[in-house]
């Protein structure tokens, strides 16, 4: 198929300079209004831009409708994660975590409404914060990466309660397994660690890479993603993505593909996964690909959910990763259209 | 025969008839000759009514003798003869009768008419007279109205009013008693004074003509002493020249350029005026010339209108002797080209002279039936400049000056007018004629002070003076930059070209000491190529690959590793950064699609340029990106894990000092270098 020459525009210093910039960007995260219309998504410049997700799905959607409604500097350096609580959407990239206010994002100009640092224990070199994690019931916030540590912080008082020390490598995600109430981890280390919340202690440890079924020492031990369902739980990254029955530390279906995945969730009876490679794969339990999704960035690295109940009409799946886009999946067969910065 | 004879004999008979005409006998004896019968007179005594009853009578009679007579003859009989001789003389007498009858009513006639005529004639004098007296009045009314109507020619002159008149003019003329009441003698007064005024005003003109005639007088002698002063003047000037040189005050110089300059069609000589003085304020390192036949472009120097029908008679003429030549329609369409195409006699010459010595030489031209200036560029160096191969585009005069505002690729006319005169002579596009006119930029238009703006076309655009300045300044800057970053580039090539990346001193705190990787090949590669490679997708859709980039590529390894780069360098380097592509074969080949670090790598060489642009004006920038992507490889390669199920020790060990492999959620690398403490970390 013949590729059509796009028109050249005359470009001078700082249209060229914002186009290699948007070239370049990463989107790390992303995370779902309150109510359930906007979409806020974090790059590695440390950029947030909010996109109005009810304004791109109406039918007068027009180009501007896919642009951001507001992008603001939030960090100096890049916003590895974000999740949001019922008011406040909570970032974090270069060891710190800042809040800002759903309602007052939307205006130019906003400021943060808190930010807070954790112990960190070396001081030569911030690490960073690679995952976020809610836990509702202590009303409390998980944060783990670069100094592999969970720190956890008490939402309403700003204070630093437990420190959870146990993986000899940084961390890249978080899991929360709602019965216990369990936390897991993966880490680059090759292993995924359940801590009790209650004792502060780790409870059990699977080191992935051990189990011949799913490793893969080309691509390296490091787990890139975690999703638990409470008695299971999924994760992939340079091991295979498997899923692993908790109470047994066995890994029950290995999913074949080869490309690392970097971010998996379970979604009603299926798992969604996304890595390197375009697409969004669509697994069923027993491992059959169910479907491939492709997307409009080269690898992907994270997804989003949108199952707010205040916006049924918002409810789609949004991935991120190596382009300035987020796609969104109205459905899960195919993309729809795309968000760009 | 008897009725002559009668007639004869009548006169005789008539006289011894009847006494009444006795009177009348006279007169008829003494007038014999004459025609007046005796009946004449009879006439008017006779009842006409009875002369009919008469008449009637003798006709009854005659009528009752011939039937007697008739009677007797058919009778026949001796007394017959007698009887009818009887009635003979009767009739005769009868017969007699009736001729007399015949003549009164003749006469009768004759008389009646006689009267009607004499009655007419009479009618007809009076009608005449009648006539005369009508005319006449007619006649005497006219010469009434006429008199009534004259005017007099006092009346024309415009008199002074009359309470003027009594208050200027002297009392012998006025003489107011008697020329109030009486209106005549008031008009010959009124008159008399006229008359005398206006001689008074004769006289005065008579004597301010002389005065004039004095006066012209003296201004030609003046005029004449002044010509004489002027070839005096000449000569001192001529004679202060050596003076001038001495004291390096060229007057003389600029004066004759000024008047070379008066010839100059308007755009190229607000360029001349604008640059002078530019040059004379700002900038000691301009200098402005003018070249060209001056003779020329006089000759040119007509009204438009006239040169207008010049060359429609004259394209007239062509056609005409074309037709009786017939040379080939190309020709002629030709010929039509080389016209619309034809540029004026005269050029502006602009040398913009650089630090290192070296000099920009831009000639300027003015299309005349485009209404466009061109311009072209040479840059000479102060040394002889060896060209590395490929450096070849890097100065050439097409491309030297190429995009020195975005977007100004100089290979279409600015004014939108010209489409419609080049479909006439079949011209596509400037673009084929540019090598030889020179490139139609738009800031050479502006600095002409033309401008065409795209909304609201115009129908003549004149040259505007403050457009030419206020981008003069602007303009002799980028000038000056793009040649001392094309020469800057053209140095860096022939080292690029050996292999060596050449790093100033002042930039060398952007490297660690130790570089292993080394630039193998630096080529040039064309547009087409570089968008047929696999690598360099995005930056063709993201419309940063025009065709008025100039394209590298570049081969830097270390070990088995090969690294690709694929550069776009834009004409407004170093304003704007060069591109880089990059694909790694080593172990596979990883691009931006399927390695995050390799990614990683082009963003830091791409948006984190800034930080390798060096001390202004950054013509260091390539060069110090080549470096940087030197010292990426190698952190790339010395920090790749170690695959611990294939054997054998890691092709590159790590000698960079790191504080951390990975970081962050796609595991980048640690590409940024800190400098003085000589580790790497993560952005």
């Amino acid at each position: 198929m013949e590729r059509a020459v796009p028109l050249v525009v005359p470009l001078g210093q700082t249209e060229v300079f914002q186009a290699l910039q948007r070239l370049h960007m990463t989107i790390f995260s992303q995370s779902v209004s309150p109510c359930g219309k906007f979409l806020a998504a974090g790059n590695n410049y440390g950029q947030i831009a909010i996109f109005s997700l009810s304004a791109a799905l109406s039918s007068e959607a027009k180009e501007e409708s896919k642009k951001p409604v507001v992008t603001f500097q939030a960090h100096d350096g890049p916003v590895y994660s974000m999740v949001s609580t019922d008011r406040h959407l909570l970032s974090a990239g270069d060891g710190e975590v800042k809040a800002w206010l759903w309602a007052e994002m939307l205006k130019k100009g906003c400021k943060e409404l808190w930010r807070r640092q954790p112990p960190y224990r070396t001081s030569l070199e911030v690490p960073e914060i690679n995952a976020l994690l809610l836990v509702p019931k202590e009303n409390s916030l998980i944060l783990a990466g670069g100094d592999c540590q969970l720190h956890t912080m008490d939402l309403e008082t700003g204070t630093f309660t437990r420190v959870l020390r146990g993986h000899t490598d940084y961390i890249h995600c978080l899991a929360l397994r709602e019965r216990s109430p369990e936390v897991l981890s993966g880490g680059e280390d090759g292993a995924v660690r359940l801590w009790d919340l209650r004792t502060a202690k780790e409870v059990q440890t699977i080191e992935v890479y051990k189990h011949e079924e799913c490793s893969r020492p080309h691509n390296g031990r490091w787990i890139g993603c975690l999703a638990t369902d409470s008695d299971w739980m999924v994760c992939g990254g340079g091991p295979a993505l498997t899923l692993w029955h908790l109470r047994s530390s066995t890994p029950t279906t290995v999913f074949p593909i080869r490309a690392p995945q970097k971010h998996v969730t379970f979604y009603q009876d299926l798992i969604l996964s996304a890595g390197q490679g375009r697409c969004v794969n669509q697994w069923q339990l027993s491992g059959e690909l169910k479907a491939q999704v492709p997307g409009s960035s080269p690898g992907l690295l994270s997804l989003s959910l949108n199952q707010q109940p205040a916006a049924p009409e918002c409810k789609v799946l949004t991935a991120a990763g190596n382009s300035c886009r987020v796609d969104v999946f109205t459905n899960l067969g195919y993309r729809a259209f795309s968000l760009s910065f | 025969m008897s009725s002559e004879s009668g007639k004869k004999r009548k006169p005789k008979v008539i006289r011894s008839d009847g006494a009444p005409a006795e009177g009348k006998r006279n007169r008829s004896d003494t007038e014999q000759e004459g025609k007046y019968y005796s009946e004449e007179a009879e006439v008017d005594l006779r009842d006409p009514g009875r002369d009919y009853e008469l008449y009637k009578y003798t006709c009854q009679e005659l009528q009752r003798l011939m039937a007697e007579i008739q009677d007797l003859k058919s009778r026949g009989g001796k007394d017959v003869a007698i009887e009818i001789e009887e009635r003979r003389i009767q009739s005769c007498v009868h017969f007699m009768t009736l001729k007399k009858l015949n003549r009164l009513a003749h006469i009768r006639l004759k008389k009646g008419r006689d009267q009607t005529h004499e009655a007419k004639q009479k009618v007809d004098a009076y009608h005449l007279q009648l006539q005369n007296l009508l005319y006449e009045v007619m006649h005497l009314q006219k010469e009434i109205t006429k008199c009534l109507e004259f005017k007099s020619k006092h009346e024309e002159i415009d008199l002074v009013s009359l309470e003027e008149f009594y208050k200027e003019a002297p009392p012998d003329i006025s003489k107011a008693e008697v020329t109030m009441g009486d209106p005549h003698q008031q008009t010959l007064a009124r008159l008399d004074w006229e008359l005398e005024q206006r001689k008074r005003l004769a006289e005065k003109y008579r004597e301010c003509l002389s005065n004039k005639e004095k006066i012209l007088k003296e201004i030609e002698v003046k005029k004449e002493y002044l010509s004489s002063l002027q070839p005096r003047l000449n000569s001192i000037m001529q004679a202060s020249l050596p003076v001038q040189e001495y004291l390096f005050m060229p007057f003389d110089q600029a004066h004759k350029q000024y008047e070379t300059a008066r010839h100059l069609p308007p755009p190229l000589y607000v360029l001349f005026v604008q640059a002078t003085a530019y040059g004379q304020a700002c900038d000691k390192t301009l200098s402005v010339a003018i070249e060209g036949s001056v003779d020329e472009a006089k000759a040119l120097f007509k009204p438009p209108e006239d040169s207008q029908d010049d060359e429609s008679d004259s394209d007239a003429e062509e056609e005409q002797t074309t037709k009786r030549r017939r040379p080939t329609l190309g020709v002629q369409l030709d010929d039509k080209r080389k016209e619309m195409l034809k540029r004026h006699p005269l050029s502006v010459m602009l040398d913009l002279k650089c630090k290192d010595d070296s000099v920009l030489h831009l000639t300027f031209y003015y299309l005349m039936n485009l209404n466009i200036m061109t311009v072209k560029a040479k840059v000479t160096t102060a040394t002889e400049l060896i060209t590395p191969i490929s450096a070849g585009d890097l100065l050439s005069p097409d491309s030297v000056l190429s995009c020195l505002y975005p977007g100004d690729h100089g290979k279409k006319t600015p004014n939108p007018a010209n489409q419609y005169q080049f479909d006439k002579v079949g011209i596509l596009t400037l673009s084929d004629y540019v090598l030889e006119l020179g490139h139609p930029y738009l800031w050479v238009q502006k600095l002409g002070g033309l401008h065409f703006p795209k909304e609201q076309p115009q129908q003549t655009v004149i040259a505007d003076h403050s457009l030419s300045a206020s981008h003069m300044e602007t303009t002799m800057k980028l000038l000056k930059t793009r040649v001392q970053s094309r020469l800057a580039l053209h140095k860096q090539f022939a080292s690029l070209e050996h292999g060596i990346v050449p790093v100033t001193s002042d930039c060398q705190y952007l490297f660690p000491a130790k570089v292993v990787s080394h630039l193998v090949k630096w080529v040039t590669i064309a547009h087409e190529d570089y968008m047929e490679l696999h690598f360099t997708k995005d930056i063709v859709d993201a419309g940063l690959a025009g065709d008025t980039n100039l394209y590298y590529m570049a081969l830097i390894e270390r070990g088995t590793a090969k690294l690709q780069a694929a550069v776009v360098l834009n004409p407004g380097y170093s304003s704007i950064p060069p591109i880089f592509q990059l694909c790694l074969n080593w172990k596979g080949e990883k691009t931006n699609s399927n390695d995050d670090n390799i990614r990683a790598m082009e963003g830091e060489v791409n948006v984190c340029y800034k930080e390798l642009c060096g001390p202004w004006p950054s013509h260091q920038l390539l060069t110090n990106q080549l470096q940087r992507l030197c010292v990426l490889l190698d952190v790339y390669l010395e920090t790749e894990s170690h695959d611990d199920s294939v054997e054998g020790p890691k092709e590159f060990p790590q000698e960079k000092m790191c504080l951390r492999l990975f970081r962050g959620p796609s595991r980048m690398k640690p590409f940024k270098y800190n400098h003085p403490q000589g580790f790497f970390s993560h952005r």
